[in-house]
C-alpha cells in the first residue's frame, strides 16, 4: 500500500517528476558517454603505443634501456627464445634489430630509429604490416625498406625511390646502406610515423656488423593483464644477464595519465550526482510543501513518523529506478553503435594524434562503470529525498492540517 | 459510562508575541455514546477545543482524562497510537488522500493499524454498503462532490471501531440535503455502534439535530 501510495504520488505531478526523471537519465547518459569515452580514450591511447612497437613485454640484453647503443645486444638470443617457445603464456615474439641513424634521400635527411625485423615475426607483433597505405609490407628481398608517411613526404621520396641509412657501427664507424622503398605506412601516431623505418634484420645485422644478433625481444602475451606475472617468471629464469620490461614499465607517464583519469572522471560523476542530489531535494521539498494538508492528516489519523518517512524517500527511489532503467536503455542504445562506429573527433584530430590517440575514439564501457552508475542513481535520489522527508514529519499535525 | 473529562482546560496562543485567549477554563464530562455539538461564532475556540479533545495539541492548562486517564501528560507516541486505536477524525475537508481511491482511504486506516490485507477490502466494502456509499468505492476523491467525499471521511473515520469521532465543522462546506443526509449518516453510527461523535458547526440545522449542545463564546462554555 505504501508503494501504490508512493508510486501514485509520483504521477501526480507528471510534469514534475518528468523533469526529475529526464535529469537523471541525462545525467546517467552523460556519465556512460564521458566515461565511455575515456575509457576508450585510454584504452585506444595503450593500445596504440602497444600495437605500434611496445608490444606486451619486452627483452634485452641488461642496461640497453639506459644506453641503447649498439654493442648492447642480446648476449644470447636463442637461448631467450627458447625459453619464450616453452612459455604457454607467449603468444607471438618478434626478434628486433635496433639502432638510431640517418636515412637520407637525395633532398633531405632526417634522424630515425631503424628497426630490423624478421617480416612474418613482426607481423604477428604490431600493426605495422596493416598500417601500409602505398606499397606493400616487407618481403625476403634485403634491400627493402619501410617507412612513415610523415618521413616520406619530408624526405621527398615515394616507393620505388632509393634512401641511404647510416648508423654507428659494432667496430665504432659509420655503416651506410642504401635501400629501396617498398611500402609507406601510417599509424596513429604522427610522431612514429617520423622515426620508424623498417628493414629486414639481416640487412641491418650486416650494416652494423653484429653477425646474427638481436637487441630486443618484444612479446605479445595471451592476457595483457598478466604481464607482471608473466615477467616475474621470465625474469627468473632469464637471469640478471636481461632485463624484462613490461608496457606498464615502459608507458610509465601513460599509465599514470589513465590513473589520473579515472580519478577525474570520478570527480566529475561526483558533480554530476551532486547537481542531480539537490535537484532531487529541490522537487521533493516542493512536492512535500503541496502535500503538507495531506501529511497532515495522514499524521492525524496516525500515519506513524517513519511510515510517512519511508513513503517519501520510496517515491524518490522509484524515480530513481525508473530514471536509471531509462537512462541505462537510452545509455546503451547511445553508446552501442557509437561502440562500434566510433565518435569521430577529427576536428581534433591534429592534436589528438601526436597524442597516439587516432581521431575516431571507440567508447567502451566497462562492466564496474555500469554497475557504479546503476547503483549511483537510486542512491542519489535517495540522499536527495532524505532531508525532504525530514521536514515533513517535522511538521506538527494541526499547523499542517490549518497550512493554506 | 464516562469517556472523557475536561478540567479547567486553558489554551493560550502566541500571535507574534501577542497572547490570544483562545480557551479559558473550559470544563466538560462526556459519557459514552452521546452526540454533541460545539456550537459558536467563528473564533470562539472551536477548533482549538477539538483539537485539544483529539490530543492534537496540548493545553496551556488543565487536565483531559480519556477513559479515566490523563492524556495531557502523555507522550507523542503514545498520543499518536490512542488516536490510531480509539480516536476518529473528520475535518472540514482534504480528509482523503487524494491519489488512492475511496475504498482505498478506507483501507489505508485498517492498514496502519496492520489488519491483514485479505480483511480489509470485505470490511472497507461491508462499510461503505452499510452507509450506502459502495458505489463510490473505486472513485478517486477529485472524481467525487465534497458531500461525498465527506461520507467517505466519515466511513474512513469510524472503520477501526473508535470509541470517540471528533469532526471539526464537517458540513462546512456542503448544501443542507447533502449535511442531511451525512448527519443522518453519523446519527445511524451513533446508534448503531454506540460511537461517541463530538463535532462543531455554526450550521443551525446541525445544530437542532444535536442530542446535546455546547455553545462557545469567546473560549467559554455559555450554556
Ligand atoms: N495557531 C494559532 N495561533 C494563534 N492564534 C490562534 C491559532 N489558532 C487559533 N487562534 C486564535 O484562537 C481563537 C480561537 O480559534 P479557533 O480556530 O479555535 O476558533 P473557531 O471557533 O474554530 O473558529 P472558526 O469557526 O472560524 O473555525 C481565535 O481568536 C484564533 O484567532
Ligand atoms: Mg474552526
Amino acid at each position: 500500500m505504501i508503494f501504490k501510495l508512493a508510486w501514485r504520488n509520483i504521477w501526480r505531478n507528471k510534469r514534475r517528476s518528468l523533469i526529475v526523471l529526464v535529469s537523471i537519465i541525462v545525467g546517467l547518459i552523460a556519465i556512460f558517454l564521458s566515461d565511455g569515452l575515456s575509457n576508450g580514450m585510454m584504452r585506444q591511447m595503450l593500445f596504440n603505443q602497444i600495437n605500434l612497437d611496445i608490444a606486451h613485454i619486452q627483452i634485452h640484453k641488461a642496461g640497453f634501456n639506459r644506453n641503447k647503443i649498439v654493442k648492447n645486444y642480446l648476449p644470447d638470443y636463442k637461448h631467450v627464445e627458447s625459453v619464450l617457445k616453452a612459455n604457454p603464456e607467449v603468444q607471438a615474439y618478434s626478434k628486433r634489430v635496433y639502432a638510431t641513424g640517418i636515412l637520407s634521400s637525395a633532398n633531405n635527411s632526417s634522424g630515425v630509429i631503424i628497426d630490423g625485423i624478421i617480416p612474418a615475426e613482426e607481423a604477428k607483433v604490431s600493426i605495422i604490416k596493416n598500417s601500409i597505405i602505398k606499397g606493400r609490407y616487407l618481403g625476403s628481398g634485403k634491400r627493402g625498406i619501410l617507412i612513415g608517411e610523415k618521413l616520406a613526404e619530408k624526405l621527398g621520396v615515394d616507393v620505388g625511390d632509393k634512401v641511404v641509412a647510416m648508423a654507428n657501427t659494432l667496430k665504432g664507424d659509420i655503416g651506410s646502406d642504401a635501400f629501396r622503398i617498398v611500402g609507406i605506412f601510417q599509424t596513429s601516431s604522427s610522431e612514429f610515423d617520423k622515426i620508424a623505418v623498417y628493414v629486414n634484420s639481416k640487412a641491418e645485422q650486416e650494416m652494423l656488423g653484429i653477425g646474427d644478433n638481436y637487441h630486443e625481444f618484444a612479446i605479445i602475451t595471451k592476457d595483457y593483464n598478466e604481464v607482471t606475472s608473466i615477467k616475474n617468471k621470465l625474469e627468473a629464469e632469464l637471469g640478471s644477464r636481461y632485463e624484462v620490461f613490461t608496457y606498464r614499465d615502459m608507458l610509465p607517464m601513460l599509465i599514470y595519465q589513465m590513473e589520473l583519469y579515472k580519478e577525474s572522471m570520478m570527480i566529475l560523476n561526483i558533480i554530476i550526482g551532486l547537481a542531480l542530489i539537490f535537484g532531487i531535494i529541490n522537487t521533493m521539498l516542493m512536492s512535500v510543501f503541496e502535500r503538507i494538508r495531506e501529511f497532515g492528516v495522514l499524521m492525524a489519523i496516525d500515519m506513524k513518523n517513519s511510515r510517512l518517512y519511508l513513503m517519501i524517500v520510496f517515491e524518490a527511489f522509484i524515480l530513481g529506478i525508473i530514471g536509471t532503467l531509462t537512462g541505462l536503455v537510452c545509455g546503451l542504445l547511445l553508446d552501442i553503435p557509437l561502440a562500434h562506429s566510433g565518435i569521430n573527433l577529427s576536428i581534433f584530430s591534429v592534436g589528438l594524434e601526436s597524442f597516439g590517440i587516432g581521431a575516431v575514439i571507440y567508447p567502451v564501457l566497462s562492466a564496474g562503470s555500469l554497475i557504479n552508475s546503476v547503483l549511483f542513481m537510486p542512491l542519489v535520489a535517495v540522499v536527495g529525498a532524505l532531508y525532504p522527508a525530514y521536514k515533513a514529519i517535522k511538521l506538527e499535525p494541526i499547523y499542517a492540517i490549518n497550512y493554506v | 459510562m464516562e469517556i472523557l473529562k475536561a478540567e479547567n482546560l486553558v489554551k493560550i496562543y502566541h500571535d507574534n508575541g501577542v497572547p490570544v485567549n483562545a480557551l479559558q477554563g473550559i470544563n466538560l464530562t462526556v459519557s459514552k455514546g452521546e452526540f454533541i455539538v460545539i456550537a459558536g461564532p467563528s473564533g470562539s475556540g472551536k477548533t482549538t477545543l477539538l483539537n485539544l479533545l483529539g490530543a492534537l495539541d496540548k493545553p496551556t492548562e488543565g487536565k483531559i482524562y480519556f477513559e479515566g486517564e490523563d492524556i495531557t501528560q502523555k507522550e507523542k507516541k503514545v498520543l499518536s497510537k490512542m488516536r490510531l486505536h480509539k480516536l476518529g477524525f473528520i475535518f472540514q475537508a482534504y480528509n482523503l488522500i487524494p491519489v488512492l481511491t475511496a475504498i482505498e482511504n478506507i483501507e489505508f486506516s485498517m492498514m496502519l493499524l496492520g489488519i491483514p490485507d485479505n480483511v480489509r477490502k470485505g470490511k472497507a466494502l461491508a462499510l461503505m454498503d452499510e452507509l450506502g456509499i459502495k458505489e463510490l468505492a473505486n472513485k478517486r476523491p477529485n472524481e467525487m462532490s465534497r458531500g461525498q467525499q465527506q461520507r467517505v471521511a466519515v466511513a474512513r473515520a469510524i472503520v477501526n471501531n473508535p470509541s470517540l469521532v471528533l469532526a471539526d465543522e464537517p458540513t462546512a462546506n456542503l448544501d443542507s440535503v447533502t449535511a442531511s443526509h451525512l448527519l443522518d449518516m453519523m446519527e445511524q453510527m451513533n446508534s448503531e455502534k454506540k460511537i461517541t461523535f463530538i463535532f462543531s458547526s455554526r450550521d443551525k440545522q446541525v445544530i437542532d439535530r444535536a442530542k446535546r449542545l455546547i455553545i462557545l463564546k469567546d473560549g467559554r462554555i455559555e450554556n
